[in-house]
């Protein structure tokens, strides 16, 4: 029997666990839900199983809509994680139980108790109790029980989980065989790697109640999209490297990015390196292969069959690495390598080759989007523009302290978010204080810009209270923070202030991309006291700064004002020439400049942390 | 090498003997005295005294009220306990101290509040005295009395168990095809056998012994009302010491043949 999912959604106290999930399910099929624990895949069994109902979307099994069904009608086997053998029973009556309920004769019943025994490997064993036998039996009385009736579809939550490393490997290997030889549609759910590629025909892997992908074992091992499922399912390297004309440069290292991967001029491509797809030499590589230069090993672990090796390489100019994540104030490249054991240990100085490499699709620019709720609007108001242009996904996110409020809340949002145009964003809703969420919420999800209002709140009480941005930069936002202000309008001209000393690359790198995306122009700005002349570099940043925008396609003209301060210079450079963002680094006087922009020139301002970018 | 810390087994018979000391007057002494004083008179007296009308009312009456109470909060006091269990809802703790309140409050107190509510001029008792209702001083008073004094006894046998029990236990059985009313039955019933057998006798034990809140709702009506507690009370106080304590003697009896029973499984469940 086929199982479908569509947009299925549930959610606890106003978060989704899971989360708009859509799978399909082949008759005969043996699904392997992948994920960390807290990634709602359990979640989907129970939703599956009838035990609790979707808030949204579509559960069906064989074309027939399940949501009217019961759980004692939907004729689906169930193995939980503990098992859930009933004690007072004899295992051959916890066999029994579903045929008895629905009222199989005593001799029919004792037949088909025998016959699954014999199965599961526990012929002769049908008279013990739970407490008579191990993890690993009472695991396969649970998939006999499961079976007695002949379910349609078999459901194991974590069936291996209590059970040491040497059973697993046994009971995974004769619950295969089980489910091959009946060809029950399966799905299992599992946080283990090698049991899902061991035993999933297909893995979906999930993560934060969303499902990421699907696909083969080797496909999704091979070719995965996100940079989540590259990590959960083998890891390896993952670099971050600049897109010029259809490559990716890594150093001096310029590798084709393939037809099917969406990429612009500029973009930050991600190369995942599995481990085993790093070689590492003893001699010089030709000239043709793609070395990233000689490197040092800083860990060498035997462990069997392979040896685990961490390699690091010298700094390579414009390249970030993301996994493994670097050690603060780590320079240089590491990379994970692995290599067969029985093969002679590399040099401990290897010149460092990639054999080959995957290219992660760019995931989809994420806004968070945070709305009060009621009052006016301008996150969302700018949110929309930003979404159109830059091909971004919404999540519009309310915090209350209320409980009773958090369904009110929701639809509020929706409804908000459809009146300013944002189409199908998904509606979050936490529960405590605001400060609080955001920052939770952005350090949370992969966003790559959080959007908050910033003109006065008028709170509940009826009270004016001003924005409470500078303690959400005051709690460590990892993310650049968009501050919307006024009435929202295309953004054709962004200033980047390098109000202080050199211009900050995570403001200038931020500022570009959003400008590149929006079509808008850049002036990248710095002030100094009158008569003050300015430190002899300061030229010099600026025309990086205009060269490292024209990299990304983007025109910009650099100016130096004299004023008394930072925030004046701004003022008076906005009075003359209108901008529509004003972008700033959350440096120390970060909030107090930006306060004052928005205050005086009524302009939206985004903050970009240093190193966010 | 011996080491001081692990000394030979220590002499039992000092503190045993001290013990001893101690109950002997505080509970042996006074519990045989009772058998002694019923048997004074010799058998016959003794039978005698007990086959008279007022007596076997009474121990029957006790009995049918002991049992009644048994079944009734055998039956509220597991739903009670999962409910309170099962199901998160607002003001659960609360409820839960409410359940349990009955131990806490004396039994006299008890005995006044259902008379005031279920009394001649009582909050309820009012409107139904017109209709020719009237709970106090007859033997639904008595049963009420005691279901209220012995509720969280049931709740407190069952509850834990039940609390052990996890929820995927009901789950298991829903997926297999059990209805809500056939995963209790065969389920999660089965599992609070223990519990429901230790948690009855208790139940037919304090009510068999209740006397502080009948005494006041029961009125003490000889042959209509009057418990065992009850006739022992007022042989007494009437001089009449031998049929008080034959009656006495019984209800002892039964109690240690409940607490054998009580203890005996207890301890086959302990092992």
């Amino acid at each position: 029997m086929s199982i479908e999912l569509e947009n299925v959604t549930k959610r606890y106290a106003g978060q989704a666990t899971v989360d708009g999930v859509t799978l399909e399910v082949q008759k005969g099929e043996l699904f392997v839900l992948l994920g960390a624990s807290g990634s709602g895949k359990s979640t989907i069994l129970r939703l599956i199983a009838g035990l609790i109902a979707p808030d949204d979307g579509v559960i069906r099994l064989e074309g027939k809509d399940l949501t009217p069904v019961p759980a004692q009608e939907r004729g689906v086997g169930f193995v939980f994680q503990n098992y859930s053998i009933f004690r007072h029973m004899t295992v051959g009556e916890n066999i029994e139980f579903g045929l008895r309920i629905r009222g199989v004769k005593r001799s029919a019943r004792a037949e088909r108790r025998d016959e699954l025994l014999d199965l599961v490997g526990l012929g002769g064993l049908g008279g013990r109790y739970e407490n008579q036998m191990s993890g690993g039996q009472l695991q396969r009385v649970a998939l006999a029980r499961a079976l007695a009736y002949r379910p349609n579809v078999l459901l194991l939550d974590e069936p291996f989980g209590a059970l040491d490393v040497k059973i697993r490997a046994q009971l995974r290997q004769s619950l295969k065989d089980i489910q091959r030889s009946l060809g029950v549609t399966t799905i299992l759910v599992t946080h283990d790697q090698e049991e899902a590629f061991e035993l999933g025909m297909r893995i979906g892997v999930m993560d934060r109640g969303r499902l990421l992908e699907v696909g083969t074992p080797s496909d999704l091992y091979a070719r995965p999209r996100s940079l989540y499922a590259a990590q959960f399912l083998g890891g390896g390297t993952v670099l971050v490297g600049q897109c010029t004309r259809d490559q990716v440069r890594l150093g001096t290292l310029t590798l084709p990015i393939p037809a099917d991967v969406p990429h612009e001029e500029g973009d930050r491509v991600r190369v995942l390196i599995r481990p085993e797809q790093v070689s590492l030499e003893g001699a010089e590589p030709a000239p043709q292969a793609a070395s990233l230069g000689r490197g040092e090993i800083l860990e060498n672990n035997f462990s069997g069959a392979v040896r685990r090796l961490r390699v690091r390489v010298p700094p390579l100019p414009g390249v970030r690495q993301l996994v493994p994540a670097p050690a603060f104030g780590e320079e240089g490249v590491t990379l994970e390598a692995s290599m067969p054991a029985h093969l002679a240990e590399p040099p401990r100085q290897p010149w460092v080759v990639l054999e080959s490499w995957h290219i992660l699709r760019q995931p989809t620019p994420r806004l968070l989007v945070c709305d009060e709720g009621e009052g006016i609007a301008p996150a969302l108001e700018l949110a929309r523009p930003l979404v159109a242009s830059l091909d971004a996904v919404a999540t519009v996110l309310g915090v209350t302290s209320d409980a009773r409020r958090i369904d009110a809340m929701r639809a509020a949002l929706a409804e908000r978010a459809a009146a300013a145009g944002l189409e199908t964003p998904s509606v979050r809703v936490r529960r405590g204080d605001l400060v609080t969420e955001i920052v939770s919420e952005q350090r949370e999800g992969p966003y790559d810009f959080v959007v908050i209002g910033a003109g006065e709140v008028e709170s509940r009480r009826g009270r004016r209270e001003p924005p409470r941005f500078g303690e959400i930069l005051a709690g460590r936002i990892r993310t650049p923070l968009l501050l919307a202000r006024g009435r929202p309008r295309r953004i054709e001209r962004i200033l980047i202030c390098t109000a202080v000393g050199e211009p900050g690359k995570s403001d200038i790198r931020a500022g570009g991309w959003l400008a590149r995306r929006l079509g808008a122009a850049v002036t990248l700005l710095h002030v100094v006291r009158p008569g003050q002349t300015p430190l002899p570099m300061v030229p010099l940043h600026l025309e990086r700064g205009v060269a490292t925008l024209r990299e990304l396609g983007v025109s910009g003209t650099h100016c130096m004002r004299a004023a008394e301060s930072p925030v004046e210079g701004i003022l008076g450079l906005l009075r003359e020439t209108p901008h529509d963002l004003v972008v700033v680094g959350a440096s120390a006087g970060g909030e107090r400049i930006t306060r004052q922009v928005l205050r005086q020139a009524g302009c939206s301002v985004l903050v970009v942390p240093h190193g966010s970018w | 090498m011996t080491s001081p810390s692990a000394p030979s087994a220590p002499r039992a018979a000092v503190p045993v003997g001290i013990v001893l000391l101690v109950l002997l007057p505080l509970i042996l002494m006074p519990l045989s005295a009772i058998f002694i004083f019923a048997f004074r008179g010799g058998a016959d007296d003794f039978l005698r005294v007990l086959t008279s009308r007022d007596a076997q009312f009474a121990l029957r009456f006790s009995l049918l009220i002991a049992f009644a109470t048994a079944a009734i909060n055998a039956v509220f006091g597991t739903y009670t306990a999962y409910v309170l269990s099962r199901y998160r809802f607002r003001g659960k703790q609360p409820l839960g101290i409410v359940v349990n309140l009955p131990v806490a409050i004396p039994t006299v107190v008890v005995g006044t509040s259902l008379l005031l509510l279920w009394g001649p001029i009582g909050l309820l008792g009012r409107l139904l005295a017109p209709l020719g209702i009237q709970p106090m001083f007859a033997p639904a008073g008595v049963l009420l009395a005691h279901l209220f004094v012995t509720f969280p006894y049931m709740l407190g046998a069952v509850k834990p168990v039940l609390d052990e029990i996890e929820g995927t236990y009901e789950e298991a059985a829903y997926t297999i095809g059990a209805s809500r009313w056939q995963a209790f039955r065969w389920v999660i019933l089965p599992a609070l056998k223990g519990g429901l057998f230790s948690g009855a006798l208790l139940t037919f034990a304090h009510s068999l012994g209740e006397f502080g809140a009948t005494v006041l709702v029961s009125g003490n009506l000889r042959l209509r009302t009057q418990t065992a507690p009850l006739y022992i009370f007022a042989q007494f106080e009437a001089g009449n010491v031998a049929a008080a304590n034959a009656v006495a003697a019984v209800l002892a009896t039964l109690s240690f043949v409940i607490f054998f029973f009580l203890l005996r499984y207890t301890e086959r469940r302990g092992r």
